[in-house]
This record gives C-alpha cells, structure tokens and sequence, in this order.
C-alpha cells in the first residue's frame, strides 16, 4: 500500500444508508428463500394475507422461468398487479439475490417509487439449494424455508442458508409422520447449528396465516423502528 | 491499460449483466444456436453491429463526461441506433444497474450529468471516465461485454463446455480490439453521416421482440 | 460520373402544390407525373461503381411530394477498382414526402451505397421504401449498404446503417438474405410488431418495419403484412 493511504480510502467509513432524500429510512425488506417445493411462495402469500391488513407491502419474485410464482400471488395474496414484480433471474436465481443484485435492487426500488408509503417488501427468492443466501445489500433479515418432507437431516446439514438465515422456517410438519420425519431432531439439530437464532416449525396447511413468521416480521418491523427512533 | 478496465468489464462487476442474454436465448428458441460454431457466428454478428454502436457511443461518453447537455445528445442518438423497444429497455436496465456500481465505486459529481436511466453505452463512457480510463479503454469495455454475456449466458442454457465458451470468447479478441478500435476513432462520409456507428441488426431486433413478449424465459432479453 | 437531382415541392395558390424546382443532372432525370408526384428516369446503364449520385428534396410546409422511378435500378460493379456507386438522397420536409422508388438490384461484384438522410419540421411528415434484391436471377449477390438517419427539429429519431451481401460484416450465419425490404414511416403512431424475418418497431410518432429473405416479392409482402395501416386486400395479397 503507498504510504500516504489508509484503509478508509477503500472502503465507505460508513454503511450506506438506504434513506430517502425526505429521511424516510424505506420499507423493510424480508428475503425469503429455500429449496424447490419448500413453501416459498405460500408463506410469502399467507403473509401477504396476515400483514396485509396492517401494513403497506409489496412483493419482487425471483421466478427461475416462467411467472408462476408470481401468477399464484396475484391469485392467493390479494395483492394488486401493481404491488408484484417478477425478475428473471438469467439461469441463475442465487447470483441475483446474493451476487448481482442489479435486477433485485431495480424491482425494490419500483415498488418504492409507486407506493411511497411503503413499509414492507418480501423478496422472494427462486428455487435453489441450501446453499442460496440473501445479500444484506439487497434485504434486511432473511427467512429460510425447509420442510419435513425433504428429510429430518436437513437442519443437520447445514449450508447458510439454514445456519445463517435471521428466521429458519421448517415447513409442513403435518408431513412428519407420513415421511417418518422426527421434529425433535430438526428442532434440537436447528438449534445446534443456528445458536440463538430463531427456528419456526410449522404447517400452513394447518395454519394458513403463518401466524408465528408474522409475528415474527412484525418484531423485525418494530426493532427497525426503534433503531430508526 | 489500468487495472480499472478489469473491473469494469468483469462479469462479477455487480451491474445487472447476467440477467441479459443479448438475444442468445431467444436465438437458441429460433434454432440458431445450438453449439460453438453457431455461438461463434451469433457473438461477432453482435460483436460487429450492437458491439461497433456500443463501443462508439461509450468512447463518445467517455469524453464527454460531466457535460449533461453531450450525454442527453448522445443517450438520443443510442436511441435512435436503438429502435427496438425490448433492446432500449434492455439497454437502460444496465445502464442504471452501472450507474448504481460505478457511483459507490467511484464517487464524483461527474455521475449527476447523465439521465436518470442512461443507455448502458452512454453510462460505461462515463464509468470510464470518473475511472481514468480513456475513450479507446470505454470502447474496448463495450466491445468485450457485448460478446462476454451473451457467451455466458449459452453457456448456461445449452449447458455447454465451459472451456469450449471461453476458447470462443478468446478467440474473439482481436475481432474485438478491431471493433473497439475503429468504433472508437470513426471515420464519417460524406459530411452527413454522424460520426457515431450505426450498424443496425435486424435479426437481433426481431428475436428481442419475440423474446420480450415470452412468459417463460431465464433472461430479461 | 457525378448524378444531380433538386426538387422543390411549395403550397402554391389554393393549398396545390406545386414544383419551382425540378432538375435532374448526369444519369437521372426528372419527370413531373403528376400534381405532386416526380419520377425519376434513368438515363445511362448503372449505377456503376464510383457513380456518385445525390437527389436533393426540399418539401416546404403545407406541400405534398412523392418521388417514384420508373424501373429498377441495377447496380455494376466498377470498372476500374473496386469503389461502390453511391446514391445519397438529402431531403428537408416541412410538408409531406414520399419516397417510392422501384427495387435496386446488386450485380455480383458491385457494391452500391444508399443514403437517405431527412430533416423534418416539427408536423412533417415522411413515407420512405427501400426494395433490395442482391444479385440477378443465377448470379452472386452484390453487396448493399444503406444507411438512414433521420431527425425531427434536429433531435435524431432514427439512425441505422444495414450491410447486406458479401463482405458485410454481419451478412453471415443465419442472416444472409438476398431480399430485403424496409418501410420507414413518420407521422403516424405505430407499435412494435413481428412476423417471420420480418419486424416492425415503433419511432416517435412512426415506426419503421423491415423484411428480409430469399424472394423479393415475397419479402415485399411480409412487409405490408407489417405495415399498420395495410388495407385488408393487401393482407389477401400477401397471404
């Protein structure tokens, strides 16, 4: 290094703030992800349903291809066209919310610019392995979705997406007696691997307003503020 | 050369690159590529027509970087080099997605004299610039990336061979020096024609309308 | 050899246009074929190569022109060298310009330039067709360049430059037609559009379409296919 520098001349002194030119600090954003087939897209639609009512929200789907996903919560969410951004994700769902997040950024910031009073955006990930995670410069917490039907190792195996997600979500517990899934070792397994952070078992089948994860991101809500404050 | 031109046209530079295919996705739909001969013959058609347009209006930019009044001129003429809707749209996707990089990169004023959503073109002229690359470097940038992405971009759908994509690519380098080159320091005729290439492509118009009214596709265009 | 044609097509007494102007200089002259309409003739084998030829339009406001010519043009190649033949056509419109000439063939080995560059005032209107064959019946094909620009109270509103033919860069791989067709068009509204080898993209306040393939005439009739205010017996036409 040239003896006149310092390390600040690499890096930002400070983090970069997403405040608006007004001072709003913007609305939450909650990254959701997981494997294919884990719930993704019916816990962003439950919670739709649950925070709806309660908060200005908005929805970017990271569809692999087609639009389905974003088709199913113009169906399920009673949301408004206007309030659903479908990104493609060039073949590579993981690098658009992890390392390119040019075209996650681009539909946040859309949502923003039509509904200004916006408090809420889920980023809903596409289909990818458990090794998918969310950049921080695209979300602020992040949920991760497994369920029981793909096996009770899951949480034991790890990957970041199940030990380093904010909210680890473990998905259709009504399944677990039928694919012989053993909840207490996903439980005990989660918490070895994940410390203090947070794990939910639930089933939206037998609980479609995901009640406890909307709990949970209205926690996440409140604390924002309260740092804000 | 500076290490700066690395940066910009890098692959990993996070501007939105990889959700573009440049027309190779719809290309592989309409039967036109479908292995490295074929993928070959698709990127220097690109290379030699949106590459050639590319690489001049970013040497253009690059020299007038700051001046708000010469980037509007010329965001108008990559317009009107750009007639097709889904390719502007493609287009100025990235340059936001480049502005966005390069003003945390590179922070300068020099950023605040380009339109909000700037032609990819016009905004890699001015990354450029604020970088202290020259007009011939911005050229260069803008050749490789046309062909870098779309390549990337087959590599994956067809699950191709990764170093058969690269041996292609590599192969293109001094098509896209000559490119960079001549885009950079152009020779009008006549008095009429402006200074600035305007190789149009009509197959690549046509496939990045079809690809655009698609539901199912991996790529933004 | 050096080609001049001027026209100037003014709002004369009563709203009818007419022609002030109408010289033709070298291999074209100029026929006035109706009340606003010219046709050019020509008057020598050609163009050949190094033939250099500019036709100058001034259409003032409140006036009507259409330009046709009366046969195809077939460009040769030179015969010295290998330079192109060039036909420039320089037009300023207040009023309203139609530019309809017959196809320009390109003789194996000849390479011929067509330029086309229009400067509208701010409620002029423009209609310009461009028919492309490369090479005669069992012939090679020549080669074409085209370029058009075209600005509306000097802001560019379309600037391309086409190269079909051998030596053309992006003449290659699956786009390598002998036919080509293309309809430029300002004044009205038109949306973006697509048939096979053939598309049609909006401009402000136009539109521009395009056609390419092996058969001019069926190129010619993708084209109206595409052009939005196609009558429905042209669409019977081109089916």
């Amino acid at each position: 290094m040239p003896p006149h520098f310092t390390i600040d001349d690499y890096v930002d002194a400070e983090p970069r703030s997403r405040h608006s030119a007004d001072g709003e600090p913007g609305p939450l954003r909650v990254g959701l992800g997981g494997p294919v087939g884990s719930g993704k897209t019916a816990l962003a639609a439950a919670l739709c349903r649950t925070l709806g009512a309660e908060y200005d929200l908005a929805v970017v789907t990271n569809d692999i291809y087609t639009t389905e996903d974003a088709d199913f919560l113009r169906r399920n969410a009673v949301l408004p066209d206007d309030r659903i951004e479908a990104v493609q994700t060039g073949c590579c769902p993981h690098t658009a919310i992890r390392d390119d997040i040019t075209a996650n950024l681009d539909a946040v910031e859309l949502l923003e610019a039509r509904h200004p009073g916006l408090e809420l955006v889920l980023v809903e990930s596409g289909g990818d392995n458990l090794t998918a995670s969310f950049s921080y410069g695209l979300v602020d917490v992040q949920i991760f979705v497994v369920d029981v039907a793909g096996g009770d190792k899951v949480p034991r195996k790890g990957g970041p997406g199940v030990t380093a997600s904010d909210l680890l979500v473990v998905n259709k517990t009504d399944l677990a007696p039928l694919v012989g899934a053993d909840l207490d070792v996903m439980r005990r397994d989660s918490a070895l691997v994940r410390g203090e952070k947070p794990t939910l078992l639930i089933s939206l089948r037998e609980d479609p307003a995901a009640t406890r994860v909307a709990e949970w991101v209205r926690e996440q809500i409140r604390a924002r503020a309260l740092q804000e404050a | 050369m500076s290490a700066a031109l690395l940066t910009l046209a890098d692959s990993r530079l996070p501007a939105g690159g990889h959700t573009h295919s440049g027309g190779v996705e719809q290309g592989i739909e309409a039967g036109l590529v479908h292995d490295p001969r074929s993928l070959a013959t698709f990127l220097h058609r690109r290379l030699v027509t949106a590459g050639a347009v590319a690489a001049g209006l970013a040497a253009a930019a690059c020299g007038a970087a700051g001046d708000r009044g010469a980037l509007d001129a010329l965001d108008a003429e990559a317009d009107a080099r750009t007639p097709s809707p889904a390719l502007r749209a493609a287009s100025r996707q990235q340059g936001r997605g480049l502005v966005r990089v390069g003003r945390r990169a590179w922070p300068t004023l020099d950023w605040d004299a380009l339109p909000p959503t700037p032609h990819h073109a016009v905004a890699l002229g001015v990354a450029a610039a604020v970088a202290g690359l020259t007009a011939r470097d911005a050229a260069s940038a803008a050749a490789y990336l046309s062909v870098s992405g779309p390549a990337t971009a087959a590599q994956r759908l067809l699950a191709m061979d990764p170093l058969t994509v690269a041996a292609v690519t590599a192969r293109l380098s001094s098509e896209i020096d000559a490119v960079a080159g001549t885009s950079a320091a152009p020779q009008g005729h006549g008095g009429h024609v402006g200074p600035l290439p305007a190789a149009a492509d009509p197959l690549l118009d046509l496939l990045a309308e079809v690809h655009a009214v698609r539901n199912d596709r991996f790529f933004a265009s | 050899m050096k080609t001049r044609v001027e026209v100037v097509a003014r709002r004369g007494p009563g709203g009818r246009t007419v022609l002030p102007v109408v010289s033709g200089s070298g291999q074209l002259a100029v026929r006035r074929t109706g009340p606003t309409s010219v046709h050019l003739v020509a008057t020598a084998f050609g163009p050949l190569g190094g033939d250099d030829a500019t036709i100058r339009l001034v259409v003032e406001e409140g006036a009507t022109l259409t330009v046709h010519s009366v046969a195809a043009a077939v460009a040769l190649p030179a015969r010295e060298g290998e330079r192109p033949s060039v036909q420039r056509v320089v037009a300023e419109v207040a009023g309203v310009l139609e530019l309809r000439p017959e196809p320009t063939v390109v003789t194996a080995r000849a390479h011929h330039v067509a330029e086309l560059f229009v400067e509208l005032a701010e409620s002029a209107e423009l209609t310009a067709t461009e028919q492309v064959l490369l090479g005669r019946t069992g012939e090679e094909p020549g080669r074409w360049t085209g370029t058009t620009r075209l600005t509306r109270e000097g802001r560019p509103v379309l600037h391309t430059t086409t190269g079909l033919g051998p030596g053309a860069p992006a003449w290659a791989g699956p786009f390598t037609p002998r036919a080509y067709a293309s309809t430029v068009h300002l004044g009205r509204e038109g949306t973006a559009g697509t048939g096979p080898d053939a598309v049609r993209l909006p401009l402000p306040d136009g539109w521009v379409a395009t056609a390419w393939g092996d058969r001019l005439h069926r190129v010619v009739a993708a084209l109206d296919q595409l052009d939005p205010d196609r009558t429905p017996t042209g669409a019977a036409a081109a089916g």
